[in-house]
C-alpha cells in the first residue's frame, strides 16, 4: 500500500452517524456556505471565443496572482477554494511558478483543445487505395515513420510522468501538458497508421537516436526537461515536419504533416515561453540550464548522426536510389540540418540566451558553423 | 542528471566519420531491408476511417502481444526490427493482463471522436439569461468544487502510471493520455461553471482528498485502476447521471452530458481491465477481494462527506426549503444505492462476484434510510 488515509472511514463513528442523520432528518450543517472565499462574476470577453481561462483570471482564482513559491496549498484542493484542516499532501515536486510558468499557457492549453484532430478519421485514408509508391520511396517513408513513432513515444511518456509532479495549483499548466500527452499520443498513432499502410510495415528500430532520446526523460528539473523537450527536441521534429512535408510523396502525407506540425508549434511554443520566464524570472537557474543544453546539443546531433533517419530522408528528399537521386536528396538533407541548427540558436537567442552562438559555449555552434561552411562550398543554400 | 547519452558524439570519430560519409552520398541502406512484416492495412469502414482495430494484423496487432513482455524495453514501437543497444527505459507494467482490456483500442478510439471543448460547447450565457437562487448557486459552486477535486485526481492517475507501461502496450497507453485531456478538460468545465455563477469556490473536502490519495497512490496498476477507474469513474458516472437529471440549468445539464461521456469510459475500461485481470490471473481473486475489504471505505468518505452530500440534496430538491429538502434526500438516498449497486454489478460483470455479502460498504448503505 502506498498511501493510508488518516482515518478508515468505516469505523469513524462520528462521520458514519452524521451522514446517516442528515439523511433520515434532513438537517444540513451547511457551515460549507459560509466558506471565506471570494465571490466574483466573470464573463466571456468575446463570446465567439468562448468561456475562456483568461475570463476567469480574477483575484485568487487567477493565475497572474499565482505566487513565485507556493506555501499554501499542496493538495488537491482547486486554486482559491477554501483549505481545511487535514488535506493530504499531493507530494508535488514542483512548486515555483518561474520553474513551470509561461505566458500564455492558458492560451496553448485553450487552443489544444479546440484543435483536437482525430488521425482516424481527418485523415483521407481512403486515398491511399490503389496507390503505389516506389519501393525507395516507400520503404524510405516508412522508415521515417518507424522513427517518428520512436520520437513520440518518448514525447509522451515524459510530459505525463512530470503532470503528477506539479503542485496543483498550476491548473493551467497541468492542463497544457495534458494536451500535450494526448497530442503525442496522436501523432505517434498517425505515424504508426501511415508506415502500416505503405505495404512495407514498420521498418528498423533506431538505437543511437533512441539512446540519445533517453535523456529527455531523466531531467533533473521541469525547467530542465522543457529547454530539452519542448525546446531542442521538438523544436528539431518541427523543423522535421516541415521539410517532411515539403518532400511527401502523397496529399495523405502532407495532410500528417500539417496537422502534427499545427501541434508541435504550440509545444515549442510553450518551450519558448517557459524558457524566457524561467531566464527572466529565475536568473540563478541560467548556467543549470546551460548545462543541460550542452547535454541536449548533444542529443540533438546524434538524430544527424542515426543513418536509419539520415539515410532515409537522403531517399525520401532524392527520390530514389540512383546517383543523382542520393546527390539531390543530401544537398535537402545538408540544408534540413543546417535549418535544424540555426532555428535552434535563433530560439535560444529569442528566449534571452543568445550566448550560444559561440564555440566556447556550445559544440554544435562549431559543428553547425563548420556545416555551413561546408555546405557553402558546396553551393547548398538553407 | 540522472541520464546520459553512452556518448559525446560531438567528439567521437567513428560517429563524425560514419556521419560524413552518409553525407558525400555513400548510404549503407542497412535499413532497406528490415526484417519486419510487409503488411498494407485499410479502412474496413470508410466511413469509420482506419481505426486501431484495422491493424490488429500479425506481429503489429495487439491480439499477439505475449501475456509477458520480456524482449522490449525500448521505444521502439511494437512490430519494427530492434536491433543494436536499445535503451532500458525501465517499465515496471509489463505483463499484458496486469493493465490490458478488449475495449481499449475502441475506448481510445471513441475518445477522440467525441472530443468536445468546454469554452465553446457548453452554453454559458444560459446562466446569465436564468440566473439560480442564492442557496441553489452555493450549492453548485460547492459541487463543482468537489468536481474539481475529483477530476485533479482522476488526471493524476494515468500520468503517474503511464511512463511506467511497456510501449508495446502502445493502445492502452494512447487510452492513458486520452484519460488525462478528459481529466484536464473535465477539471476546466467544472472549474469555470463555478466561478461563472457568481458564488466562488467552495469548501475543499478533507475526507474525499484523504480517500482518494489512498487510492491514487495503489501501488500496483491493476489495484489503482480498479479503484480510480472502475470505483471512482462508475462513482463519478452515477453522480454526473443524478446532477443531468436534476440540473437547474441547461448549462449544467450540457457540462454533465459531456462528462457522463466521459466517465463512462473510463469505467469501461476500468472494468473491462479487471474482467482481462482477473481471466488471465485467477490468484489474485482473493488479493483483490482482500485490498478491497480494505479500500471500500473511500466509496464511504466520498458519500458521506458533507462538502457532497449536502449540496446534492438541496440541488436534488431544488432548494432549502423544508419540502425541498425532505424531496432532495428521497433523491441522495437513491443516488448512493445506486452507487453502490452499480459498484457491486461492475464488479460483479468482470468476475470478483460475491462481494455484497462481503462488503463493510453495503452493510453501511443497508442502514441509509428515510
Amino acid at each position: 500500500m502506498g498511501y493510508l488515509a488518516t482515518k478508515d472511514y468505516f469505523e469513524d463513528r462520528d462521520f458514519v452517524d452524521k451522514w446517516l442523520y442528515t439523511i433520515r432528518t434532513g438537517e444540513l450543517d451547511l457551515s460549507w456556505m459560509k466558506a471565506a472565499t471570494e465571490k466574483v462574476k466573470p464573463h466571456a470577453e468575446n463570446p465567439r471565443r468562448g468561456l475562456i481561462y483568461r475570463d476567469i483570471d480574477l483575484g485568487a482564482y487567477g493565475y497572474s496572482n499565482l505566487p513565485e513559491k507556493v506555501r499554501r496549498n499542496r493538495s488537491f484542493a482547486p486554486r482559491g477554494a477554501e483549505l481545511p484542516e487535514g488535506l493530504p499532501d499531493a507530494q508535488p515536486w514542483v512548486s515555483r511558478k518561474s520553474e513551470l510558468w509561461a505566458h500564455n499557457t492558458d492560451g496553448y492549453y485553450e487552443e489544444a483543445v479546440t484543435r483536437q484532430w482525430n488521425a482516424t478519421t481527418d485523415i483521407p485514408w481512403e486515398r491511399l487505395e490503389g496507390v503505389e509508391l516506389p519501393e525507395a520511396t516507400g520503404k524510405a517513408l516508412s522508415q521515417l515513420m518507424t522513427f517518428l513513432t520512436e520520437v513520440e513515444m518518448i514525447a509522451t511518456d515524459t510530459p505525463a510522468m512530470w503532470l503528477p509532479r506539479l503542485n496543483p495549483e498550476f491548473i493551467e499548466v497541468r492542463a497544457f501538458i495534458a494536451a500535450q500527452a494526448m497530442d503525442e499520443a496522436r501523432h505517434a498513432e498517425v505515424f504508426r497508421k501511415r508506415a502500416l499502410t505503405t505495404g512495407h510495415g514498420l521498418m528498423k528500430a533506431s538505437p543511437m537516436n533512441e539512446m540519445a532520446l533517453k535523456h529527455l526523460r531523466d531531467a533533473d528539473s521541469f525547467s530542465e526537461m522543457s529547454v530539452a523537450l519542448h525546446l531542442v527536441a521538438e523544436g528539431n521534429v518541427l523543423t522535421l515536419f516541415r521539410f517532411s512535408e515539403f518532400l511527401s510523396p502523397t496529399d495523405v502525407d502532407k495532410r500528417i504533416f500539417r496537422l502534427v506540425m499545427q501541434d508541435e508549434a504550440r509545444h515549442v511554443g510553450y518551450g519558448m515561453q517557459h524558457f524566457k520566464w524561467v531566464l527572466e524570472h529565475f536568473p540563478q537557474k541560467r548556467e543549470v540550464l546551460h548545462s543541460h543544453l550542452d547535454e541536449a546539443e548533444n542529443i540533438s546531433f546524434a538524430s544527424g548522426a542515426a543513418t536509419e533517419l539520415t539515410e532515409s530522408f537522403i531517399v525520401l528528399a532524392g527520390g530514389g536510389l540512383k546517383q543523382e537521386n542520393i546527390a539531390q536528396g543530401v544537398k535537402i538533407t545538408t540544408a534540413f540540418q543546417l535549418k535544424q541548427m540555426h532555428e535552434h540558436f535563433e530560439r535560444l537567442d529569442k528566449c534571452g540566451m543568445p550566448e550560444r552562438k559561440s564555440g566556447d559555449r556550445s559544440r554544435l555552434w562549431n559543428m553547425f558553423e563548420m556545416g555551413k561552411a561546408a555546405a557553402a562550398e558546396a553551393g547548398i543554400k538553407f | 542528471m540522472a541520464f546520459y547519452a553512452d556518448k559525446d558524439y560531438t567528439e567521437d570519430q567513428a560517429v563524425l566519420d560514419a556521419m560524413n560519409a552518409v553525407m558525400q552520398g555513400n548510404l549503407s541502406l542497412h535499413w532497406f531491408d528490415a526484417h519486419t512484416e510487409k503488411i498494407k492495412g485499410r479502412p474496413r469502414d470508410p466511413r469509420r476511417g482506419l481505426v486501431y482495430q484495422d491493424l490488429d494484423i500479425g506481429s503489429y496487432g495487439y491480439t499477439d502481444i505475449p501475456e509477458s513482455v520480456r524482449t522490449s524495453q525500448s521505444m521502439a514501437a511494437r512490430g519494427s526490427e530492434k536491433w543494436g543497444k536499445l535503451p532500458d527505459m525501465g517499465y515496471l507494467v509489463n505483463r499484458k493482463s496486469d493493465v490490458w482490456s478488449d475495449n481499449v483500442a475502441a475506448l481510445y478510439e471513441e475518445s477522440k471522436a467525441r472530443r468536445w471543448a468546454p469554452a465553446l460547447d457548453i452554453p454559458w450565457t444560459e446562466l446569465d439569461a436564468h440566473p439560480l437562487a442564492p442557496a441553489l448557486e452555493a450549492a453548485c459552486a460547492q459541487l463543482y468544487t468537489f468536481l474539481q477535486e475529483c477530476a485533479a485526481v482522476a488526471l493524476d492517475f494515468p500520468s503517474r502510471w503511464v511512463a511506467l507501461i511497456n510501449q508495446e502496450f502502445i493502445e492502452q497507453k494512447s487510452f492513458m493520455c486520452a484519460q488525462m485531456l478528459d481529466g484536464a478538460r473535465l477539471l476546466e468545465a467544472f472549474r469555470k461553471r463555478a466561478l461563472y455563477g457568481g458564488a466562488g469556490l467552495g469548501r475543499a473536502n478533507v475526507a474525499a482528498e484523504q480517500g482518494l490519495k489512498e487510492w491514487l497512490w495503489a501501488d500496483e496498476f491493476p489495484r489503482g485502476s480498479l479503484a480510480i477507474n472502475l470505483a471512482l469513474g462508475g462513482f463519478l458516472l452515477a453522480l454526473y447521471r443524478h446532477i443531468a437529471a436534476f440540473a437547474p440549468t441547461r448549462t449544467d445539464r450540457a457540462i454533465m452530458g459531456f462528462a457522463m461521456q466521459d466517465a463512462a469510459r473510463h469505467a469501461a475500461y476500468g472494468a473491462g481491465a479487471l474482467r482481462y485481470h482477473l481471466a488471465h490471473q485467477p490468484e489474485e481473486r482473493a488479493e483483490l477481494n482482500a485490498w478491497l475489504d480494505g479500500e471500500e471505505h473511500v466509496i464511504l468518505a466520498l458519500l458521506g462527506s458533507p462538502e457532497l452530500i449536502e449540496p446534492l440534496i438541496i440541488i436534488s430538491g431544488g432548494g432549502l426549503e423544508a419540502a425541498q429538502v425532505r424531496a432532495g434526500c428521497e433523491a441522495a438516498l437513491k443516488f448512493i444505492r445506486l452507487v453502490a449497486r452499480e459498484y457491486f454489478e461492475r464488479l460483479e460483470a468482470a468476475g470478483l462476484g460475491g462481494r455484497v455479502s462481503r462488503s463493510r460498504l453495503s452493510a453501511i448503505v443497508s442502514r441509509v434510510s428515510i
